[in-house]
């Protein structure tokens, strides 16, 4: 979920290099000792995620009915599409009466980034990396899940699809019950508590910054700024919409043209 | 349920779980990282999330500068709690916290 994202283990850059070093890495000896993962251990890897998702997913189902959808809508969106930051923007573009297109493309561009997560797992996953289930336990691989599995093999964990199952169980647990909470709660629910409201609608831009950290490496620079700059430029000059999709694809872009220029140099 | 609410749940969950769910099977990870549709792919997560804190924080910057400190302090915490433990949980936490404490403080 960028939340989608929603939230997990910080994704240590300097341990998922380490995993990045082969076979011939002291990591991949370490990681043939060990034993495979289990179902149990994996719902344990999604404590941070529960802990994280819970007060998100409340302070989503609260959004959802104050911008007009009914309680089993909120729901229906955490059931279904289950992609943290896609939700809350498409609060906002049914709030706003956005076309059904015009949403629904918005929305897939935002899903757009999933593709990376599955074979970037298999590949720090090496010979482990089983997909008989893949078709159940990929409908939880969100941001968070993605993150907290590649942490757990950079620790020299072994991949296994029970695992998978345990950590995305959790994960979609917490956001489902956070979801139905708020949606109960409904609109009004924090109006005597804006401490509590204001903490509450702060969290997305605290989740965007801190997976924004957690992703940063210097060559993705450009394309933050490009995404940033962009972004504001086009919602101040034309629409939020457009600026959302705007920076996506502006930030993309970048990111090709600066590994391009990468490539050459080297 | 609203039909169009229907109908934009089942169009996106569909596509997101096809992006999850289909690279594992086609074996995207063997896709060289070096062609452009690898590197518009690997770019497309931190374009997304920055684009994404961009639009989430926009709204804050159009009140006056000085009452901006919950937004400057939220910030601060996030990245400084993101540097202490390099969680993204923690300082999602954090940030949030702050922001709320020191709101209720500035309104009172």
């Amino acid at each position: 979920m960028s939340m989608k994202g929603g939230i997990g283990h910080g994704l240590h850059r300097g341990t998922c290099q380490s995993v990045d070093k082969g076979a011939g890495h002291p990591l991949a000896a370490r990681m043939s000792d060990a034993v495979k993962m289990s179902f149990g251990q994996g719902l344990a890897a999604s404590v941070p995620l529960i802990l994280g998702y819970a007060p998100i997913a409340f302070s989503f189902g609260v959004a959802a009915t104050r911008s007009g959808l009914t309680g089993w809508e909120a729901v229906a969106l955490s059931l279904i599409m289950y992609s943290g930051a896609a939700q809350f923007v498409a609060i906002a573009l049914l709030a706003a009466g956005a076309p059904l297109v015009v949403a629904a493309a918005t929305l897939i561009g935002m899903a757009l980034r999933h593709v990376l997560y599955g074979p970037s797992l298999l590949r720090h996953a090496g010979a482990d990396g089983t997909t008989r289930h893949a078709w159940a336990w990929a409908f939880g691989l969100t941001d968070e899940v993605f993150a907290a599995a590649l942490g757990e093999l950079a620790r020299g964990r072994r991949f296994s699809e029970p695992f998978m199952f345990g950590l995305g169980l959790g994960a979609y647990g917490a956001w489902l019950s956070g979801t139905v909470a708020g949606a109960w709660a409904g609109g009004g629910a924090l109006a005597a508590w804006p401490a509590v409201n204001a903490g509450l609608g702060f969290m997305l831009p605290s989740l965007f910054l801190a997976l924004l950290l957690s992703m940063f490496t210097r060559a993705q620079v450009p394309v933050i700024v490009v995404a940033g700059g962009v972004t504001v430029a086009v919602t101040v000059l034309v629409s939020g919409t457009a600026g959302l999709l705007a920076g996506m694809l502006a930030g993309a872009v970048a990111g090709v043209w600066s590994a391009g220029r990468q490539r050459d140099a080297v | 349920m609203r039909s169009e609410v229907a109908a934009l749940v089942l169009i996106v969950g569909a596509c997101t779980w096809a992006f999850r769910y289909f690279p594992l099977r086609a074996r995207l990870h063997d896709l060289a990282a070096g062609s452009v549709l690898g590197r518009f792919l690997a770019a497309t997560g931190p374009a997304a999330i920055a684009t994404l804190f961009a639009a989430e924080v926009m709204p804050y910057l159009q009140v006056a500068v000085t009452r901006q400190l919950p937004l400057l302090t939220g910030i601060a915490a996030v990245l400084a709690a993101f540097a202490w433990r390099r969680s993204v949980v923690v300082a999602t936490l954090a940030g949030s916290v702050t922001f709320g404490v020191i709101s209720a403080l500035v309104a009172s």
